[in-house]
């Protein structure tokens, strides 16, 4: 498989006054070319600790061992200044809360036309280009959200500015952060479309992570789930929603309302009071004596899945 | 059914315009009715105006038949314990300065003029029936996850026994699991409780999961429907 991403057994851990928080346990994942991957799983569950691995934005106190290889090259092996030609260039982040990440004080137009700018375009075609951007983002009057301050958008418009500003560079790889969160339902079904939109019209790797499942469904083509910091499934998107195997997947599955908002009993052990055993243990509908006792190992279902249970294990 | 609230040809004014307008409807005790619309539509404010955290510019709100804005001042505390509402953010609702046991037992301990720990004591079965330690009570909010602190809303908010309940979007900051978990217990409590609900949410899924009727605020204007031709109307736009 021609991957573009490889992340190889990834720990990262926080040292914090209380101990040590291991945010990411012998994470292994790729993505293919051209293929989007999924990170779902709860508040917590290190989600977005991989996100900002990739992207090497982590707090400089924090603990990183593994390796994650972008194209071959181990970005965690790379000079800040290496790193720095590829993020924002080649590898991009939409990032969440588009209120929070663009300028009060700048214009739209302005944002998204310094990421253009990176790419070396003339000045006299950059206006043009912000605009070609705007239209391809779906806006009815591109030149209209271009001259506008974020503050007179609203959250799905602000969303797509954001994703603008990261698709301006023309990057390879994306890196979606909850690209859905806190928005209301119209922004994010308006929000979904677009990501469907893009994914369809163009050739990115996508790195998504999210805890909204119908996003993760509507454009991912693999998935992972993660529970306490740690992969517990891991497969292509369709197979997962049509046959979850992990049963904390089946939870957040049955949590939908569609499907009889029925709730997962209990809440995730603290990064702090980690179990000997399975993590999932405690919550399990189907627990087991191993369990208690023995942390089970990730193994392989198929060629594609995989699952982190005592139950599937030989 | 005992009727708990009427609203009245509500108007909320604002400088710029109507907020909304000529909003009408009435809630019996233990059920539960939605306002839907998209950010910025109003729904937060009527949701507001009815628990009387903001004025409305005019029309009237009955609970249990009496005119709010009629009560005397004396009685207005004793109206606030029967009119409870739940808000969007937990991690906000809570003094981040006090632990949950004092912020938990105050509203108890103000009207009922008890010693605290005999509260809190009196609140253990209702802690218990949230899936909460009393020992968690020692806490601050920072330390306490989103989940834990709408379940800890949920102790204080019933330890009132109250007749109406606002609830502003009480899980859109929740994961899906979490959102399960709070959902299926504020309707448990409300069954028990025979307690009124005003839900509000902008997502048609949970709306149609929680809500006997639902009232849908577009520019401005509450147009109430029954359940089934909510799930129409939502299949249509969907569509």
């Amino acid at each position: 498989m021609n991957s573009i991403l490889e992340v190889t057994d990834l720990n990262v851990s926080f040292p914090t006054r209380n101990g040590v928080i291991h945010a990411s346990q012998q994470v292994s994942f790729r993505i293919s070319k051209g293929k989007s991957c999924v990170l779902v799983g709860e508040t917590g569950s290190g989600k977005s600790v991989i996100g900002q691995s990739v992207l090497r934005l982590l707090p400089q106190k924090s603990i990183i061992s593994g390796s994650i290889r972008y194209k071959g090259l181990d970005i965690l092996t790379l000079s800040e200044e290496e790193f720095s030609h590829l993020r924002g260039r080649e590898i991009s982040l939409v990032p969440q809360n588009p209120s929070a990440s663009l300028d009060p004080l700048m214009k739209c137009g302005d944002q998204i036309a310094e990421s253009v700018e990176l790419r070396g375009v003339k000045k006299s075609s950059v206006t043009e280009e912000v605009l070609h951007i705007l239209s391809n983002l779906r806006f009815l009057d591109p030149v209209r959200v271009s001259l506008s301050l974020p503050s007179r958008l609203s959250g799905g418009m602000r969303q797509r500015v954001a994703t603008g500003i990261a698709l301006a560079s023309k990057p390879q790889f994306l890196v979606l952060d909850e690209p859905t969160k806190g928005l209301d339902y119209a922004a994010r079904t308006s929000t979904i479309d677009i990501l469907h939109h893009i994914k369809a019209n163009r050739q990115d790797t996508q790195l998504l992570i999210t805890h909204d499942l119908d996003l993760a469904h509507r454009i991912g083509d693999t998935m992972g789930v993660l529970y306490s910091g740690e992969l517990v499934e891991f497969g292509p998107v369709n197979e997962i929603f049509s046959n979850p195997l992990h049963p904390y997947t089946k939870g957040l599955i049955s949590a939908l309302p569609r499907n009889g908002m029925k709730p997962i009993p209990g809440s995730c052990p603290g990064f702090l009071n980690l179990p000997k055993g399975c993590y999932f243990h405690k919550r399990c509908p189907h627990p087991c004596a191993r369990g208690e006792d023995v942390h089970p190992e990730i193994c392989d279902i198929s060629e594609e899945r995989q699952v982190r249970c005592h139950r599937f294990s030989a | 059914m005992s009727q708990i609230l009427r609203v009245e040809g509500l108007y909320k004014t604002f400088g710029h315009g109507d907020i909304f307008r000529d909003v009408s409807f009435t809630l019996d005790s233990g059920e539960t009715i939605g306002l839907f619309g998209m950010s910025g539509s109003g729904k937060s404010t009527l949701g507001r105006c009815i628990v009387g955290l903001e004025r409305c510019t005019s029309g009237k709100i009955y609970f249990e038949g009496d005119d709010v804005s009629t009560v005397p001042k004396k009685m207005r505390p004793l109206l606030r314990t029967k009119m409870q509402m739940i808000f969007q953010h937990p991690e906000i609702s809570f003094d981040p300065r006090r632990r949950l046991i004092d912020s938990v037992t105050e509203p108890l301990v103000y009207h009922t003029k008890q010693d605290q720990q005999d509260v809190f004591r009196s609140l253990f079965p209702l802690i218990e029936a949230v899936g909460l330690h009393h020992q968690l009570f020692e806490k601050y909010p920072g330390q306490l996850s989103g989940g834990e602190l709408q379940r800890a809303m949920m102790v204080r908010i019933y330890s009132l026994s109250p007749k109406l309940i606002v609830a502003d979007e009480p899980t859109s900051m929740l994961d899906m699991s979490v959102q399960a978990q709070v959902l299926n217990l504020m309707k448990d409590l409300q069954q028990k409780n025979n307690t009124a609900c005003v839900f509000i949410s902008h997502d048609p899924e949970v709306m149609q999961i929680m809500c006997d009727r639902i009232g849908i605020i577009t520019d401005g204007t509450c147009t109430l429907v029954e359940k089934e031709e909510f799930d129409d109307w939502v299949s249509y736009m969907g569509s």
